[in-house]
């Protein structure tokens, strides 16, 4: 079958590839796809609790620790597929490209499975830059597509789990090359002819090579994550977002402007009206009487930026129970923003107990992009769901 | 193993069309179709483009620069690439953010340079060590065969 070649077919030289490195690294993207897909769906947990179970408010660094392991490892898992893509290449170039009915279904599954792989941590890595080069809906897409990636990673997994068994038990050093042959066809390789002198790696060592990556990726992770871990913020190099340059020392996702609240939210006669048992509405100088709580809490970004700051403001559960509600009741705080899906959020449980209306952040009156007059701050809770410029709260139960 | 290969393919299959199922049920076609775009031109690019880069810069190191100064040269453009495909994307979206986001501030076009610096000069220092490391050892194995003369 291997002398059938056409003369001009890919020919694979290099004793770098083998299935022992391509198991070690496929054993980390498997690890850092199942982080990715557990702090996803945390994340997504976030959006749509279930009404018996609502998002806990302890501890309050949560959504910042999952979230922003989510982001680092997506960021992290560019390189390591890219990598994980170049070891295997050569098994596209299979002499004849089909060999089978099954081996056709085999090499669309793995298309399905590298392309969605790449869309996803390309489109994820894009939401996190804001920048929105596609029609649909990133949340709702990035949500199902997950499904599709984990669901081929578990295929190709079962398909190929006799080569991950011997690539993760082969030393590095002495495994077959990975060829456009595959090993049980070339009489040359390691395992047909018996013990043979390690395969020579004239210029880096395979291990050299995975150093080489792994050192690469450090770096990547070192220069990004400063964006949550603030610490590390004068090492980000690479890092999308810097806190330290945000009004009042933390970013906004959504600007006054984009929101389009400046005059309702900047008018004298700003309101909050409270809906419940006994509806009332708080003017600004009622607020002012009322500012007595304080909370050091982080503001925790989907897109993986977090920093912790000090907020002042009024207890929620206080207007809610002053509106006929209880610590039960479940609430919806609205925005004076019209048109646009996080323009409200529903609050209940344990949030609902811990949060505060903030009107001031590091000690200074809210900037008017961080919500003025009013916003919702509360703990282990995605930083879109802390609504701003807020101008009603409804107990709706 | 079988059981377990088994179990894993159904399972995936099982979680794969469930997340197809969702996409064509909640996402609108024309959505769908760029997105089905968006996957053939991933898979296109990184196929037919990226990685015959690679392959290639790899060959055309294997013919030109000997195998010592090789392995520097390896580890270092293997570290750049990984810098720079995270770093390219924020080049060329610098800037593009209202300002109260934070976001995209940076001179990542210089940062990314002073990266590749910081990782060239590591690797220029390492391979100065093994050079001298190599010519100390070749000194000493003449001696010693001189010695034994």
């Amino acid at each position: 079958m291997v002398q059938q070649r056409p003369g001009w077919w890919p020919r694979f030289s290099s004793t770098l590839r083998s299935t022992a490195v391509t198991a070690r690294i496929g054993r980390v993207l498997g690890i850092a796809i199942a982080l990715l897909f557990v702090t996803g769906l945390l994340s997504h947990y976030q959006y749509e609790p279930w009404a018996w179970l609502p998002e806990p408010a302890k501890p309050v660094w949560g959504y910042r620790l999952t979230q922003g392991i989510h982001v680092a490892t997506g960021i992290a898992t560019i390189p390591l597929l890219l990598l994980k893509l170049w070891s295997v290449y050569p098994n596209g170039f299979r002499f004849p490209p089909l060999r089978s009915i099954k081996h056709a279904i085999e090499r669309l599954s793995v298309a399905i499975l590298v392309s969605v792989a790449l869309v996803q941590v390309t489109t994820g890595f894009l939401n996190v830059l804001n920048w929105y080069p596609f029609p649909w809906y990133f949340l709702t897409v990035h949500r199902f597509l997950a499904y599709v990636l984990v669901g081929s990673v578990l295929l190709h997994v079962g398909v190929k789990l006799p080569d991950i068994a011997y690539g993760l038990s082969a030393k590095v050093a002495e495994a077959d090359v990975l060829t456009e042959i595959p090993w049980n066809e070339n009489p040359e390789s390691h395992s047909n002819a018996g013990t043979l002198p390690n395969p020579p790696t004239t210029g880096i060592s395979r291990r050299g090579m995975l150093t080489a990556a792994g050192a690469g990726v450090g770096v990547v992770i070192l220069t990004s994550v400063g964006q949550t871990v603030t610490p590390l913020e004068p090492l980000g190099l690479l890092a999308p977002r810097q806190w330290t340059k945000g009004p009042q020392g933390v970013p906004v996702n959504r600007t006054a402007e984009q929101a389009k609240i400046m005059a309702a939210a900047t008018s004298p006669t700003w309101s909050l009206e409270v809906v419940g048992p006994r509806p009332y509405r708080l003017t600004l100088a009622d607020l002012d009487l009322r500012v007595v709580h304080e909370a050091r809490l982080p503001i925790n970004c989907v897109e993986g930026w977090s920093v912790g700051a000090d907020w002042r403001g009024l207890s929620l559960l206080e207007v809610i129970l002053q509106a006929g509600g209880t610590a039960d009741s479940r609430i919806q705080v609205i925005s004076l923003e019209e048109d646009w899906g996080f323009n409200h959020s529903f609050i209940e449980g344990p949030q609902l107990s811990a949060a505060l209306l903030a009107t001031h952040l590091n000690g200074q009156r809210l900037d008017l992009d961080h919500g003025y007059p009013l916003r919702l701050i509360s703990p282990n809770r995605a930083g879109v769901l802390n609504t701003k410029w807020l101008g009603r709260i409804e107990v709706l139960s | 193993m079988k059981a377990w290969r088994i179990i894993l393919a159904i399972a995936g299959i099982a979680l794969g069309a469930f997340g197809v199922f969702r996409l064509v049920t909640e996402i609108p076609t024309h959505s769908l179709l760029i997105l089905l775009l968006w996957l053939a031109v991933a898979l296109v690019l990184h196929d037919a483009i990226l990685a015959p880069s690679e392959v290639g810069v790899g060959w055309l190191l294997r013919r030109h620069v000997p195998d010592r100064a090789r392995r520097f040269l390896q580890v270092a453009l293997i570290m750049s690439a990984i810098v720079a495909v995270i770093a390219i994307p924020m080049i060329f979206l610098r800037g593009s953010q209202p300002a109260a986001k934070a976001l995209l501030l940076r001179d990542y076009g210089a940062n990314l340079i002073l990266l590749f610096g910081i990782i060239a000069v590591v690797n220029l220092i390492l391979y100065a060590v093994q050079v001298r490391w190599d010519r100390a050892r070749a000194l000493r194995q003449a001696q010693g065969t001189s010695a034994s003369r």
